[in-house]
């Protein structure tokens, strides 16, 4: 004891100084045992003739911000002695954060409900018998709390030797390793040594899929997985069962995880239980380079980060961005990374006699396409933009085509009328956060759970927490919310816009309803109609007032918004089966069989899919990961990606490649640079160069559409994405996309 | 590389340049001498000619023709040298000799003339990389 109390007394000093800044890691706190730790009682008495240390300010972690909408419901509470004022029902782990005390937790995650099993988070709280589990604790006026106590301390250092129990020891050969929470955590609170000796528990590993690998004997049962299938992928596949040291996470039944967001399990795994199975030993994480960029293969422009190692992408994460998709990514945007490795053009290539291709300079391939452009009358060339393009390509694309005396510039999937003069007819008015305002959805001839799974799952957020209304129409579908089936066609549309069907009353009767559509009506040939008569429900429901806008578009693909931000609008809809030129910028989802046999198709694009059978001549381009390029969503916020890996073979990067032809073909576009044909973007649609912005509609469709005279045909619609995981050129080429699709999608 | 310092001795310098003049005939003379036996042993009889070689040596010595200080001179007939008795040692491969004075410091590019000279900077880069 005597000895214990000389330590206790020689440590003083540098402990104080450890209290006066704020650790901003765990890591600057003290590792092992230290005697006061021993007898926390003992120096807890001694900490007492202490005087108060001047405390300075302290921010909030990670730059939290408090809002606080009624003054008088806010409280205060004492963090370490450092007065706070947080609003009332926040609990003592968010009062902590708002004070600058980062509290050690395993099982709390701010977007799913508490839990409190995993006890990491103790403080010691005055007045209080025991320490007290701050995550589920609710903060009440006055309180004090203290987090870096001996008590505090000790009980962290108890927990950690629990979990620690029957944890596995393999860091080493796990993929977590470096970014694991119990191994940060273990490092910054737990002691030196254990007192556990017997032999540790296994557990054995369930099937996920072929997404999450698991690694069940290292799981410590925070239950977080569980929390997240249930309240936010709206699964019922995951569970806790057993008790004691019998307990462990799985399916209930044999069962694979069949939700389009299972990928974000792995990363709120806060050990090595659940990670990813196609990443699975292949890199350690600080040998990575992360890149922040944007996802393309939906309308959605998921932030992400792309992580590489040389030329190869080896993983992709979520980004937060609270407006977008919070921190959750779909497992198509996770993992499809795969497929930027298979399939990919490398070099230029032109189509000999034979058939076959043949690999040539790209001063050949230039030379050759700049020569046959000019035999072809200008009504006969046709430009096709892909549904990966960004927003430069298509604006070159556009030029060039319009220097060549042809006007029939159009972008796949807008269909043969878009309506490209209103920029509210084809953009998410609402905003994907603004839905969950909303208190009434009307989903029409849409499936955002496979066509947006982030704007699905802030639908699913707003009826879980305000249990709003959803009625759909549409042919039947899995939806992971409750949701009414109006009716499979336009005949329940007709009856909505008359007032004939029971859902009018309820939408009259929504404070902020919300009506999304959904874009693969663009490609119907009654799309005027259909349009018209949805105007005609949002009129009648009042959905677009002045303070809200429900009315809103919900498009398939990444270039859709910006194409018709441009005008990419054909002059001809019919244009394609006339034509003798045809250049193909990354589109592979037309239909070929339009294409007339003699014309000349130019293939300009990054993967060796659908269209490169019919192409005569293949200029290879770079995909997302590997340009700089700009990409609208579907709300309206501009984007950017980054490069993040060099580009394959001899590629170029698309805007260049449309570039250097127009000189080869004697029509020489204005810009050498990337700011040369943002400035030309900027005068045709100011609102592409606001990067990160979201400029919302000045006018509403509904009062300034004109009128049309087409009939509605009594065809039901149809589905936009047949296979969520396969719907474009790099998800296509992905082998990991095709076991997904093999093994998960309902047959 | 113990034969090439056995067989170069290191002459003492040039005292004037009339003298480095002289000993650079020397060497065009050695080496011109020693094309059979290099065409031999490196097989180049059926990719070039005696003449081609002559003249790809002499094209070598003219790069240096702005050189006047006869240290200079002297210091780069020592490299040739070394360079010449690398090559009659076999010290070199086929490929080598080929890549260096066959084909030459251009390499396999081929002369595109005027059509080059209408393009603009963009499209010079562009056919060289994606990154400029």
């Amino acid at each position: 004891m005597g000895l214990g109390l000389l330590a206790s007394r020689a440590l003083r000093p540098a402990a104080s100084r450890l209290l006066r800044y704020p650790p901003r890691h765990g890591l600057a706190r003290a590792i092992g045992s230290t005697p006061e730790r021993q007898s926390p009682e003992a120096s807890a008495a001694q900490a007492q003739p202490d005087p108060a240390p001047e405390l300075p300010p302290r921010k909030p972690v990670a730059g939290a911000r408090v809002h606080l909408p009624n003054p008088e419901d806010a409280i205060e509470v004492f963090v370490d002695g450092y007065p706070v004022k947080i609003p009332k029902g926040m609990t003592v782990l968010q009062a902590c954060e708002v004070a600058g005390v980062d509290i050690p937790r395993f099982c709390y995650h701010n977007r799913l409900s508490i839990a409190g099993n995993c006890r990491m988070c103790l403080v010691e709280v005055e007045k209080s018998p025991k320490p007290v589990a701050s995550c589920a604790m609710p903060a009440l006026p006055g309180m004090k709390i203290k987090t870096d106590t001996p008590i505090a301390k000790k009980a962290r250092e108890g927990v950690m030797e629990f979990l620690l129990m029957n944890h596995p020891l393999d860091c080493p050969i796990c993929d977590q390793g470096g970014e694991c929470d119990l191994q940060d955590q273990s490092m910054a609170f737990g002691s030196d040594r254990g007192r556990f000796t017997e032999v540790k528990r296994s557990v054995v590993d369930k099937n996920l899929g072929p997404l999450v690998k698991t690694v069940m004997t290292r799981c410590i049962q925070c239950t977080r997985c569980v929390r997240f299938a249930t309240e936010i992928a709206g699964v019922q596949d995951l569970g806790v069962l057993g008790r004691g040291s019998g307990e462990e996470i799985g399916t209930y039944v044999e069962k694979l995880m069949t939700s389009e967001l299972s990928g974000n399990v792995i990363d709120i795994c806060p050990v090595g239980a659940l990670t990813s199975k196609p990443f699975a030993f292949k890199a350690r994480n600080w040998e990575l380079k992360g890149t922040e960029t944007i996802d393309v293969t939906d309308a959605v422009g998921s932030n992400i980060r792309i992580d590489s190692r040389g030329p190869e992408v080896l993983r992709i994460l979520p980004r937060l961005n609270e407006d977008i998709n919070e921190e959750w990514i779909s497992d198509k945007t996770r993992f499809c990374y795969d497929g930027l490795k298979r399939q990919r053009l490398n070099d230029p290539m032109i189509r000999g006699a034979d058939g076959r291709f043949q690999a040539v300079s790209w001063h050949d391939a230039l030379a050759m396409v700049g020569e046959v452009i000019h035999k072809v009358g200008p009504e006969e060339i046709v430009g096709v933009a892909g549904k990966l393009s960004d927003a430069e390509s298509m604006m070159a694309l556009k030029d060039f085509l319009n220097r060549m005396g042809s006007n029939n510039v159009m972008c796949e999937g807008n269909g043969k009328h878009p309506n490209a003069d209103l920029r509210s007819g084809y953009i998410m008015n609402t905003g994907i956060a603004g839905l969950e305002k909303a208190d009434v959805f009307l989903l029409v001839g849409t499936q955002p759970r496979v066509e947006a799974a982030m704007v699905n799952a802030r639908i699913r957020k707003t009826v879980r927490a305000t249990h709003a209304k959803v009625g759909y129409i549409g042919p039947p579908t899995d939806s992971n919310y409750d949701h009414e089936h109006l009716g499979t066609g336009p005949q329940t549309l007709t009856e909505l816009a008359e007032g004939r069907h029971p859902f009018c009353s309820t939408l009259k009767n929504a404070k902020n309803p919300a009506i999304i559509v959904g874009a693969g009506l663009f490609e119907r040939e009654d799309s005027d109609a259909i349009f018209s008569a949805i105007e005609t429900i949002a009129k009648n429901g009042n959905v677009v007032r002045p303070d809200w806008n429900g009315y809103n578009v919900l498009l398939l693909h990444a270039a859709q918004a910006a194409a018709l931000d441009l005008g990419l609008v054909p002059q001809s809809p019919d244009s394609i089966k006339s034509a003798k030129f045809v250049y193909l910028m990354g589109a592979d989802d037309i239909n070929l069989k339009d294409i007339p046999d003699d014309a000349f198709v130019v293939y300009q694009g990054h993967h060796g899919d659908q269209s490169v059978y019919r192409a005569n001549v293949i200029l290879p381009a770079s995909a997302f990961s590997e340009k700089e390029g700009t990409y609208e969503n579907t709300e309206g916020c501009i984007q950017q990606t980054l490069p993040a890996v060099p580009t394959v073979g001899d590629a170029r990067d698309d805007w260049k490649i449309v570039r250097a032809l127009s000189e080869v073909a004697g029509v020489q576009l204005p810009y050498d640079s990337v700011g040369g044909i943002r400035s030309r973007i900027w005068t045709v649609a100011p609102n592409l160069v606001s990067v990160d912005e979201r400029e919302p509609t000045t006018f509403s469709t509904t009062t300034m559409r004109p009128n049309t005279n087409q009939k509605i045909s009594p065809n039901d619609f149809g589905m936009a994405v047949e296979n969520f995981y396969m719907t474009d050129a790099i998800t296509r080429a992905s082998k990991i996309m095709a076991q997904c699709s093999a093994m998960l999608l309902k047959k | 590389m113990a034969f090439t310092l056995r067989s170069v001795k290191v002459p003492p310098n040039s005292a004037s340049l009339e003298e480095a003049r002289h000993r650079v005939f020397d060497f065009f003379r050695a080496a011109c001498r020693s094309i059979p036996t290099v065409m031999d042993i490196y097989n180049l009889d059926d990719v070039v000619t005696k003449s081609h070689l002559r003249s790809a040596i002499s094209a070598e010595i003219r790069k240096n023709l702005h050189v006047t200080n006869p240290k200079v001179i002297d210091m780069l007939l020592f490299k040739g040298m070394e360079e010449l008795n690398n090559i009659r040692e076999h010290a070199k491969q086929r490929h080598h000799i080929i890549g260096q004075y066959v084909v030459g410091n251009h390499g396999l590019v081929q002369d595109l003339g005027a059509k080059e000279k209408d393009m603009s900077d963009f499209l010079k880069s562009f056919y060289k990389s994606n990154y400029f």
